[in-house]
């Protein structure tokens, strides 16, 4: 089986937008997110692709590596497409079987959704392409702060995501170590119907969660000996600090919200 | 100096089929003294508690009897963890479940960013850490693509940021291929040398052990032999009952002894078995 998410994995390049606060990141990508669910016409999404497509040009990470990930990722967006077409009421109907009619109006939405979703996925991925857990979850861990006051742990999240994302690459490898093991003595998990195959999961799945949990009780022993002990008199590498960048990106973003909702609403 | 004075300590593992308690003494009245600057090899076989007192040197275990000195501070006070641990670094069997962050720059700050050092201070301290594991070309580098040899001189640059006295290593070399043991060895030897920072290694390997200033064997809790390296592997017929190996050169002159062959019992390296054998006649 090959593993190959680049959704949560780094990037390690120089750039413009690598050089860019998490925090102008995360606003960026999440509004970004929020805006797609604002368009309705075709206007919309070509100003968002074009969008997107300069961001993805200032991150200098190569397209394919991106595509790549997206792939892991295709089943849901067949998923959602099939989802929309199938069920999705329409006045053309093109054809239809039993109860379930295909209309012109369902496979516009279905491609609507489609687009949004891609287009959803590759910001998020590029969010994380470039910008390291560390600084992410420092991003994530300042906007939290203000909960803070309502006993949301920020910093205790923040260290919990950078350390799941540590440890995507090293649980994958031994996943297909085990994976490998359990074939060399015969195991099989290529054939079979969809049910017998997650069935044959299950021995994978064990001595994986046991190694986790392992794993996970010599990295706090190791993180102790470090002297880690949560939050208190902690100081940080990189502080978090806006730049002159972080200012035009932000002006750009504006921008770009305002011609989305210019075009969704006064356009129309 | 780490002391430590009648040191036992105990583990309670609970059954749960019958409820029942079962304890298990895995130091049993230790007492060492580890001096500034001494480059230390603790010997054992499995299950002597040779890891079990290297975790009381840190504070992550306190004894169940008995004191442990790091400094003259007790590990037994809860208000000297953090200073313990600041002064004596740990280093583990495993790279990479001691690796927290994902570059390996953020990953040797993890430490003084604990300790709350100054930003510009973390800096210098990652090009010093960096450099004297001779790793300063990976920074940016992200650990899961180095090496396990390159992985664990990572880990112990993360140590070595945090400025300590002493660097206690647990079996670092266990898992790594016999290049990167040897960069590990090298590197803390190294460190010992030139930085004089005091090295308490747990090994099970001769070849490693005998670069120590001093070695110390345990055996079911307890310390059998505490000497320099050539006094402790001459008495190869011990060792081997404590289910122990002796360097290759020294069972050789062991075993040439035995046939009545005349030559010096306590040879450890190479290079002293040639000069031994080329003065035979």
């Amino acid at each position: 089986m090959n593993f190959n998410i680049s959704i949560g994995q780094y990037y390690p390049i120089n750039s413009y937008l690598h050089d860019l606060d998490p925090r102008t990141k995360l606003l960026g990508s999440f509004s970004f997110i929020v805006l797609l669910f604002f368009i309705n016409s075709i206007l919309g999404y070509i100003v968002s692709a074009i969008f997107l497509a300069i961001v993805i040009k200032l991150s200098n990470v190569p397209l394919k590596f991106m595509l790549k990930g997206l792939r892991a990722l295709m089943g849901i967006i067949i998923f959602t497409v099939l989802l929309n077409m199938l069920f999705v009421r329409g006045e053309n109907v093109i054809f239809s079987i039993w109860k379930i009619n295909i209309s012109w109006e369902g496979i516009i939405m279905a491609l609507r959704m489609a687009v949004r979703l891609i287009m959803l996925l590759m910001m998020s991925s590029i969010l994380t392409l470039t910008t390291t857990p560390m600084q992410l979850t420092e991003g994530i861990e300042y906007c939290l702060k203000p909960f803070k006051k309502i006993g949301i742990p920020s910093h205790e999240i923040a260290m919990m995501m950078t350390i799941a994302l540590r440890f995507i690459p090293t649980l994958m490898e031994e996943a297909d170590k085990i994976m490998k093991a359990q074939k060399a003595r015969g195991a099989d998990f290529e054939t079979g119907n969809l049910l017998s195959r997650i069935k044959n999961l299950v021995p994978i799945l064990i001595p994986l969660f046991v190694s986790a949990f392992r794993r996970a009780d010599e990295l706090a022993m190791a993180m102790e000996a470090r002297c880690y002990r949560g939050d208190i008199n902690r100081t940080r590498l990189k502080e978090l600090e806006f730049s002159k960048n972080d200012f035009i990106c932000m002006i750009c973003l504006l921008i770009f919200a305002i011609v989305i909702i210019y075009i969704r609403f006064i356009l129309k | 100096m780490i002391k430590s004075r009648n040191l036992k300590f105990k583990y309670t593992s609970f059954n749960p089929e019958d409820n029942s308690k079962t304890e298990f003494q895995a130091l049993n009245g230790i007492n060492i003294d580890i001096h500034a600057g001494e480059f230390i090899a603790i010997l054992g076989h499995n299950g002597s508690g040779k890891s079990t007192l290297a975790k009381h040197m840190n504070a992550i275990f306190v004894p169940s009897e008995g004191d442990l000195f790091v400094d003259s501070l007790n590990t037994k006070d809860e208000n000297n963890i953090w200073d313990i641990r600041q002064k004596s670094g740990m280093v583990f069997q495993n790279p990479d479940n001691q690796i927290i962050a994902t570059i390996v720059e953020e990953d040797i700050a993890f430490g003084p960013e604990n300790l709350g050092i100054p930003k510009d201070e973390i800096k210098k301290r990652i090009d010093y850490a960096l450099n004297s594991v001779e790793m300063s070309d990976y920074r940016k580098a992200v650990p899961s693509f180095l090496s396990g040899g390159q992985k664990q001189r990572i880990a112990i640059a993360g140590i070595i940021a945090m400025k300590p006295k002493y660097i206690i290593l647990d079996e670092p070399t266990a898992m790594l291929d016999p290049i990167g043991r040897r960069d590990v060895i090298n590197t803390i030897e190294k460190l010992n040398k030139e930085e004089g920072i005091t090295i308490v290694l747990i090994t099970h390997f001769m070849e490693e052990a005998i670069r120590a200033d001093r070695v110390i064997v345990m055996d079911k809790g307890q310390v059998v032999l505490d000497d320099i390296p050539k006094k402790v592997f001459s008495q190869v017929e011990y060792l081997k009952n404590l289910g122990l190996d002796v360097p290759q050169v020294t069972e050789l002159s062991y075993n040439l002894n035995k046939l009545g062959i005349n030559i010096s019992t306590d040879i450890i390296s190479i290079d002293e078995m040639v000069e031994a054998i080329c003065q035979l006649k």
